[in-house]
């Protein structure tokens, strides 16, 4: 591939776009998916060869176009006003003919779904600005959105250092969970020692309640893979993998028809772009171990070894993969490096706040009205995501609480709902970013049972190497049972503090070392609910079914 | 004293008369497509399990023994390795494997009782298969659908916002013959 063919497919594309006066925009990413959004997009491709309207109209499948819960979504678009684009929720295969009927009228009012709400314009679409616009499946179609032009830019016109320090001057942080910055991490791989060096993109996205990395996959999988290929030009790596879980089949299914395509196009491979630049993908699909999300333990899974993490320093990018320096990052780490590399690091830095730049993706789930994937600026204060974006919460029941960075994470309460969402504020409130996912929950929820649903979790997938995670797991899960089952006692708690202490300070890796977030945060916020269950053997919200206690009967 | 032992690692696995069941076709995949892309062997123990679980269902004790022999790994350490990763299975599972998000998000729109209602219609347990070896009911973590939850996954179908009329449905709605149950929008090469 030289400069000029990638311009002129991009050119090829647009003008072929241009030429079709309607364009049918069809989500095909899971969640529609399972609603048989295929049927409907089969449905109007019928409606529109019947009538002739091929070369008038163009109907295709696309990414997610963020509203899950209405799917299926479609959206018209007419070329020349893409502003005067129509959403429609929730439609069925017998739409079709309406829909197409329409195209040179009014929209079919039953259907329409409006765009002008908060859930659209609060958002800032950086890492999903393709979802919902391309069709995953077709190369072209990223490259004529400028596409593979930052990978261009890179290998044609900077050394690796200067592509080092521009993402290090727009402040980017690891979106995995930590935020650890993008920029210090490639720069350690850079200097690491040896000529063989990886790259990995940890797509294990393992926190029950984060559906981003999948959206991500499913709906721009190119925009991972040149972000990866940047990545790799810059600290030096000729070799990549993608960890993707196992669970989710079509987002492997998009990247291996997206590595084939760019391999093809000879964006991957050999001498990218004519310079002695190599760099190949593989995928390595997982296993079914949540914790081989844990650097150090996705790289002893690649290297064929139970996923055990093992303890840090070296760190992975000094010593990873088979001992060479090796760097990991998130999938929405390597999704923002495109945009970063053609906008500047200036433009990305000027979003956010200032220690957390850019965006990030939120994955909205539990008791809110709007679920779904968004994307909002850094420093967004929580009440606006839940209440304008969200939609507030359904069946005018009471927000309880939100809990964010799943079993690492905590339950923040209705009374911080007006802090700003980076990774500062969460950490200040005994939460975690995470990796985005966002459980909204309403007075139903008992928060005592919520802390010992993810301590379930961490009990099921702790590793077993490091003492304090598998038997402090086991006894903090044994202890919240009893309390939620009203055999509790006050003993029972100080044992239960004492032991998020001992976990904190001991366990190996982070799965342990985060496991106590949960029953920390609940019992910061929500001491009252500890207490009901053990003094008045009751469950505020209903939910734990008590058992009278072995005395009274 | 120590004891002089045997190194095992490279001695033939007795195949008992039978076909192998990592089978030369695998093999030849194996090491032209996959022993290329890495500096060791090992490293592909991984893809040659989910190799043998997509051809068989599941991972007899002799496909590891050939599988660790194939790649000079012993067989006690491929047994851990496969242990250690809830996706292989190492017992025989049903034709279709029923797996339903037990996660927050999820239970907080009623998984328990979807899973209940499969239970129920299956006569089945969580990690048990029913008798005529056509269903095995599991619960795993989130399955990244929790924004239209509650979800589950038959083989490679996820289905979501699931009910338990919607259960019976979807149960009653499979072929006889789990090979023609495929995804329609996913193509598996
Ligand atoms: C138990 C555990 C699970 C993890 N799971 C994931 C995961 O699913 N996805 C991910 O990107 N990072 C996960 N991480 C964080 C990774 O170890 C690592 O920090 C991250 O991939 C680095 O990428 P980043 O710098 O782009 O954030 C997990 C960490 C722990 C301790
Ligand atoms: S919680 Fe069930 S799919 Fe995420």
């Amino acid at each position: 591939m030289t400069p000029e063919e990638l311009s002129k497919i991009a050119t090829i594309e647009q003008e072929e776009q241009q030429q079709h006066k309607h364009v049918i925009q069809v989500c095909v990413a899971a969640g529609c998916l399972s609603s048989h959004s295929d049927q409907v997009k089969d449905a109007l491709d019928k409606e529109v060869s019947k009538r002739g309207l091929e070369n008038t109209c163009h109907v295709k499948g696309v990414g997610c176009l963020g509203l899950c819960a209405a799917g299926p979504l479609v959206r018209v678009q007419p070329t020349a006003k893409p502003d005067a684009a129509v959403m429609y929720q929730a439609v069925t295969a017998n739409d079709a003919a309406d829909i197409v009927s329409s195209l040179e009228g009014p929209p079919v009012k039953r259907l329409v779904c409006p765009t002008n709400v908060p859930f659209f314009t609060r958002q800032k679409k950086i890492v999903l600005e393709n979802s919902g616009i391309i069709d995953p499946d077709r190369i072209e179609e990223y490259i004529a959105v400028n596409g593979y032009a930052g990978l261009l830019q890179v290998v044609s016109t900077m050394r690796p250092s200067e592509v080092i320090d521009e993402v290090m001057r727009s402040g980017l942080r690891g979106r995995g969970g930590a935020g650890f910055s993008t920029g210090l991490k490639w720069s350690t791989v850079a200097k690491g020692r040896g000529s063989t060096k990886y790259v990995i993109c940890n797509a294990d996205e393992g926190d029950p309640g984060a559906f981003m990395d999948r959206s991500v996959l499913e709906s721009d999988p190119h925009r991972v893979l040149e972000g990866m290929a940047i990545a790799a030009y810059a600290v030096g790596a000729s070799q990549g993998y993608i960890y993707v879980r196992a669970e989710y089949p079509l987002a492997v299914k998009r990247l291996k028809a997206a590595i084939r395509q760019a391999e093809r196009a000879g964006l991957l491979g050999n001498n990218i772009f004519g310079i002695t630049f190599n760099f190949s993908i593989d995928i390595r699909l997982g296993a079914g171990a949540f914790v081989c999300g844990e650097e150090t333990a996705l790289i002893a899974s690649i290297e064929g070894k139970r996923g055990t993490p093992r303890p840090r320093p070296p760190y992975p990018a000094e010593s990873g993969l088979w001992g060479c320096p090796t760097l990991i990052n998130n999938v929405e780490t390597f999704a923002n490096v495109p945009p970063i590399i053609r906008n500047g690091s200036a433009w990305f830095a000027g979003i956010g706040t200032e220690k957390s730049k850019g965006t990030k993706v939120f994955a909205l789930a539990g008791r809110v009205t709007n679920t779904g994937l968004i994307e909002v600026p850094m420093g967004i204060p929580l009440r606006e995501i839940v209440y304008d974006i969200g939609g507030g919460i359904p069946d005018g029941k009471k927000l309880k609480a939100v809990q964010t960075g799943g079993p690492s994470g905590g339950c923040i309460p209705e009374q911080h709902l007006d802090m700003p969402v980076d990774y500062e504020s969460l950490a200040k409130v005994g939460s975690i970013m995470g990796s985005g996912g966002m459980i909204i929950m309403d007075d139903t929820s008992c928060m005592v049972d919520v802390a010992k649903f993810f301590m379930e979790f961490c009990r099921s997938e702790s590793c077993g190497k490091c003492v304090p995670c598998r038997v402090g797991t086991a006894q903090m899960h044994d202890l919240l049972c009893r309390i939620t089952d009203g055999s509790g006692t006050a003993d029972d708690l100080t044992l239960l503090i004492e032991l998020c202490d001992v976990l904190r300070a001991t366990s190996l890796c982070g799965l342990g070392q985060t496991a106590p977030n949960p029953v920390l945060t609940t019992l910061q916020f929500f001491k009252h609910e500890y207490d009901a269950h053990i003094q008045k053997k009751t469950c505020p919200a209903g939910s734990c079914t008590i058992h009278a206690p072995a005395e009274v009967i | 004293m120590a004891w002089p032992a045997e190194d095992r690692r490279a001695t033939a696995v007795p195949k008992d008369g039978e076909p192998p069941l990592l089978t030369d076709e695998m093999k030849k995949e194996l090491t032209e497509k996959y022993f290329p892309r890495y500096p060791t062997r090992r490293a592909v123990l991984l893809p040659a399990l989910h190799m043998l679980q997509h051809h068989h269902g599941w991972i007899p004790m002799r496909a590891l023994a050939e599988v660790g022999e194939f790649l000079g790994i012993s067989p006690a350490e491929v047994l851990d390795t496969a242990s250690f990763y809830e996706e292989y299975w190492l017992k025989p599972k049903g034709k279709y494997l029923i797996q339903v998000c037990r996660s927050l998000a999820c239970e907080i729109y009623g998984s328990k009782r979807v899973t209940e209602q499969i239970k129920k219609k299956l006569n089945v347990e969580c990690g048990e298969t029913t008798r005529d070896g056509k269903f095995t009911l599991v619960e795993l973590e989130c399955l990244g659908s929790c924004g239209t939850a509650p979800a589950m996954l038959i083989n490679d179908v996820l289905f979501e916002d699931l009910t338990p009329q919607k259960i019976n449905q979807v149960l009653d709605g499979l072929p006889e013959d789990a090979h023609k149950f495929r995804d329609p929008t996913v193509d598996w090469q």
